[in-house]
């Protein structure tokens, strides 16, 4: 499952992966500690290698989470479906909790940091999700 | 023609004559405003009333049927009755014309009168009668007593207020102060009138083109009728008060400005109470921003590695005690818990400033020398990325401040530029300092480093935690800092940039406003 991981802190991007892994999430994870690499890179290959999940961190320089997420609006319609956006925060702010339901390609809102409970219901969703289709 | 050739001594015509002209004399009196009445004097010294016009019915309300052959002392009520009786005697005894003013309450009300008397004398000199006329003051009495009643209404008026109230005679350019003005201001007026520079010599300098020549104005040049104005006034012990003055201004019929009067009201105690409510909510609004960005950072800068040392617990019982894996995030672990710990020593840091803020002096500070010392901390770092830094801020400029915050920007906006330089040149920096017309100082750095997006950066740059650029350590804490110093010191800052130019911080400082007034 290709999983992107965007946090412009190392260290929670170490433990955000390390956890993905030692629960077997994926095999294919790419990390990116700016906003904007993440975005590029996306939009060049989402024809061809669209990721299936994204962990996306909100507290960011230059680019945020939200700002990602408006950048991504003009490509909503070819990766609904495709593309699972999870908002992964330190913040508890309820305020966010609320706006990220405005955007269709979040799929949920998870307070760091990410547990084994949380990476094996995501993934169970997601698989569910894939066979239905 | 005719009746010259007729006798004079024909009885018949003497006595129409007479007839005639007795009756043109009635009618006469009858018509005259003036009082007027004919006494006999008798055998016994009384006098008796042997005609009075219908005047003097009207000025006293006797009718003249109870009037006319009655004695004096039947008509005109006591205490007038005896001084009338004293000047009838005088004019009987000297036989001349005597003359006084009398009060006198009649069924038509308190009538005041000039009185005369002329005596009228036989041909053995004895006087028979008198010839009395009344001139009736009533009304001028009334309008004399008005207006010292509104006089003394004016003067109290004048005590009670705590107004400087003064009148300015426009043509003579002199001003009538009421006691206001010495008990306000503390002078003491050897004259009263003063010249009007009296008043205008003691207008702030500041204020005098504003107050002075625009009080001319208002009478010289416009119809207006109001003038009001707020300045600062100085009293005689030099100190400035602020006053409110409003006049009125009294226009002949040309529309020309005869008088004005006025009033200064001492409010420096009502403007002290507005600036000191204004600090309040200064404060309160810098409190209130406060309280929001640890909000802020308790949510994000405080739970952040907190999230991190959280997860690293979890994920180290499921880690291979001897892999890789397990000593890195075992000193990713650590170092979670060491920024914790720094975001807690920031936020205390902060705040001990913003306490020790309260009780801070300003002292003039000269920039440059303290610019030079920051730098010799900062001079290995700026050598090792072969940086240069000009600094050009006049040795003699003093800046009203302090010392420690001075040196805590310079630290900061240096070491900011030295860390956020383009990879592109090397690092140039240079630090101004211009002195505006109007006393205000300005300090710019400035740099040609990697520059940031100020649009998306907005007014989040000088907040705390808030970084701009990827890839460097930062901890979003200087810019905040300098910004608290140099608001702490009256200080503005802005602060230019553009991507892959550089950045320009521009700080601003008022002149001191004690630095302006004369002594």
């Amino acid at each position: 499952m290709k999983t992107y991981l965007i946090d412009d802190d190392s260290l929670a991007i170490y433990l955000t992966e390390q956890l993905l892994r030692t629960e077997g999430f994926s095999n294919s994870i790419c990390t990116f500690q700016s906003a904007e690499k993440a975005l590029q890179t996306l939009v060049a290959e989402k024809q061809t290698a669209v990721p299936e999940v994204v962990f996306l961190d909100l507290n960011m320089p230059t680019m945020n989470g939200w700002q990602f997420l408006d950048a991504l609006t003009p490509y909503a319609e070819e990766l609904r479906g495709n593309c699972h956006i999870y908002i992964l925060t330190s913040s508890l702010a309820l305020a966010d909790l609320e706006k990220s339901k405005h955007y269709d390609l979040v799929a949920g809102l998870i307070h760091k940091p990410l547990d084994g409970e949380e990476i094996r219901a995501i993934h169970s969703q997601l698989v569910d999700g894939l066979d239905a289709e | 023609m005719e009746n010259s050739t007729k006798p004079v001594a024909n009885p018949a015509l003497l006595h129409a004559s007479l007839k005639e002209r007795e009756h043109l004399l009635s009618v006469i009196f009858d018509a005259i405003a003036e009082v007027v009445f004919v006494l006999s004097v008798e055998e016994d010294g009384r006098y008796r009333f042997v005609f009075a016009n219908n005047a003097f019915a009207k000025t006293t309300g006797l009718p003249l049927e109870k009037v006319a052959g009655r004695y004096v002392d039947e008509v005109i009520p006591e205490p007038s009755l005896s001084l009338v009786l004293t000047k009838y005697r005088q004019a009987v005894v000297t036989r001349e014309q005597v003359a006084w003013q009398e009060t006198s309450d009649y069924p038509n009300g308190q009538v005041v009168g000039e009185v005369s008397v002329v005596p009228i004398c036989d041909e053995t000199n004895r006087c028979r009668q008198l010839v009395g006329v009344v001139h009736d003051l009533t009304k001028e009495k009334q309008v004399e007593e008005d207006l010292r009643r509104s006089n003394a209404r004016f003067t109290y008026a004048l005590k009670a207020t705590t107004d400087a109230i003064y009148e300015w005679n426009v043509a003579d350019d002199t001003l009538y102060w009421g006691e206001g003005f010495e008990d306000l201001f503390g002078y003491r007026l050897a004259h009263n009138p003063t010249s009007f520079a009296k008043w205008a010599d003691y207008v702030h300098p500041a204020d005098s083109q504003r107050v002075v020549a625009g009080l001319r104005r208002a009478a010289y040049e416009t119809a207006a009728l109001f003038w009001q104005e707020e300045y600062r006034f100085r009293r005689a012990d030099g100190v400035w008060a602020m006053v409110f003055d409003r006049g009125y201004i009294l226009r002949n019929d040309e529309g020309q400005a005869v008088r004005m009067i006025g009033a200064m009201q001492d409010i420096s105690a009502r403007k002290m109470a507005e600036a000191q409510q204004q600090q309040l909510t200064e404060r309160l609004v810098r409190q209130n921003s406060d309280l929001r960005q640890f909000t802020y950072i308790v949510s994000h800068n405080l739970r952040a590695p907190l999230a991190n040392a959280l997860g690293f617990t979890d994920l180290l019982p499921r880690l291979d005690k001897n892999s890789e894996n397990f000593e890195t995030s075992l000193n990713y672990l650590r170092a979670s818990l060491q920024q914790l710990d720094q975001v807690l020593v920031d936020i205390n840091g902060i705040l001990s400033l913003r306490d020790t803020q309260d009780g801070y002096r300003p002292e003039p500070v000269a920039v440059a020398e303290v610019c030079e010392q920051a730098l010799m901390g900062l001079q290995e770092a700026l050598q090792a990325c072969g940086g240069e830094l000009q600094n050009a801020i006049p040795a003699e400029l003093r800046v009203s401040g302090s010392r420690a915050y001075f040196h805590s920007i310079f630290h900061n906006l240096i070491s900011n530029a030295i860390k956020y330089r383009s990879d592109a040149r090397p690092l140039r920096i240079t630090i101004e300092a211009t002195v505006e017309a109007n006393g205000e100082k300005r300090l710019i750095i400035g740099d040609n480093g990697s520059g940031f997006d100020l649009e998306k950066a907005g007014d989040e740059i000088f907040q705390l935690y808030r970084r701009f650029h990827v890839g460097h350590a930062g901890r979003g804490i200087g810019l905040h800092l300098v910004k608290t110093h140099v608001e702490a010191m009256e200080g503005q800052i802005t602060v230019r940039s553009r991507m892959d130019e550089g950045t320009h911080f521009t700080l601003y400082f008022r002149p001191c406003p004690d630095e302006n007034l004369p002594n």
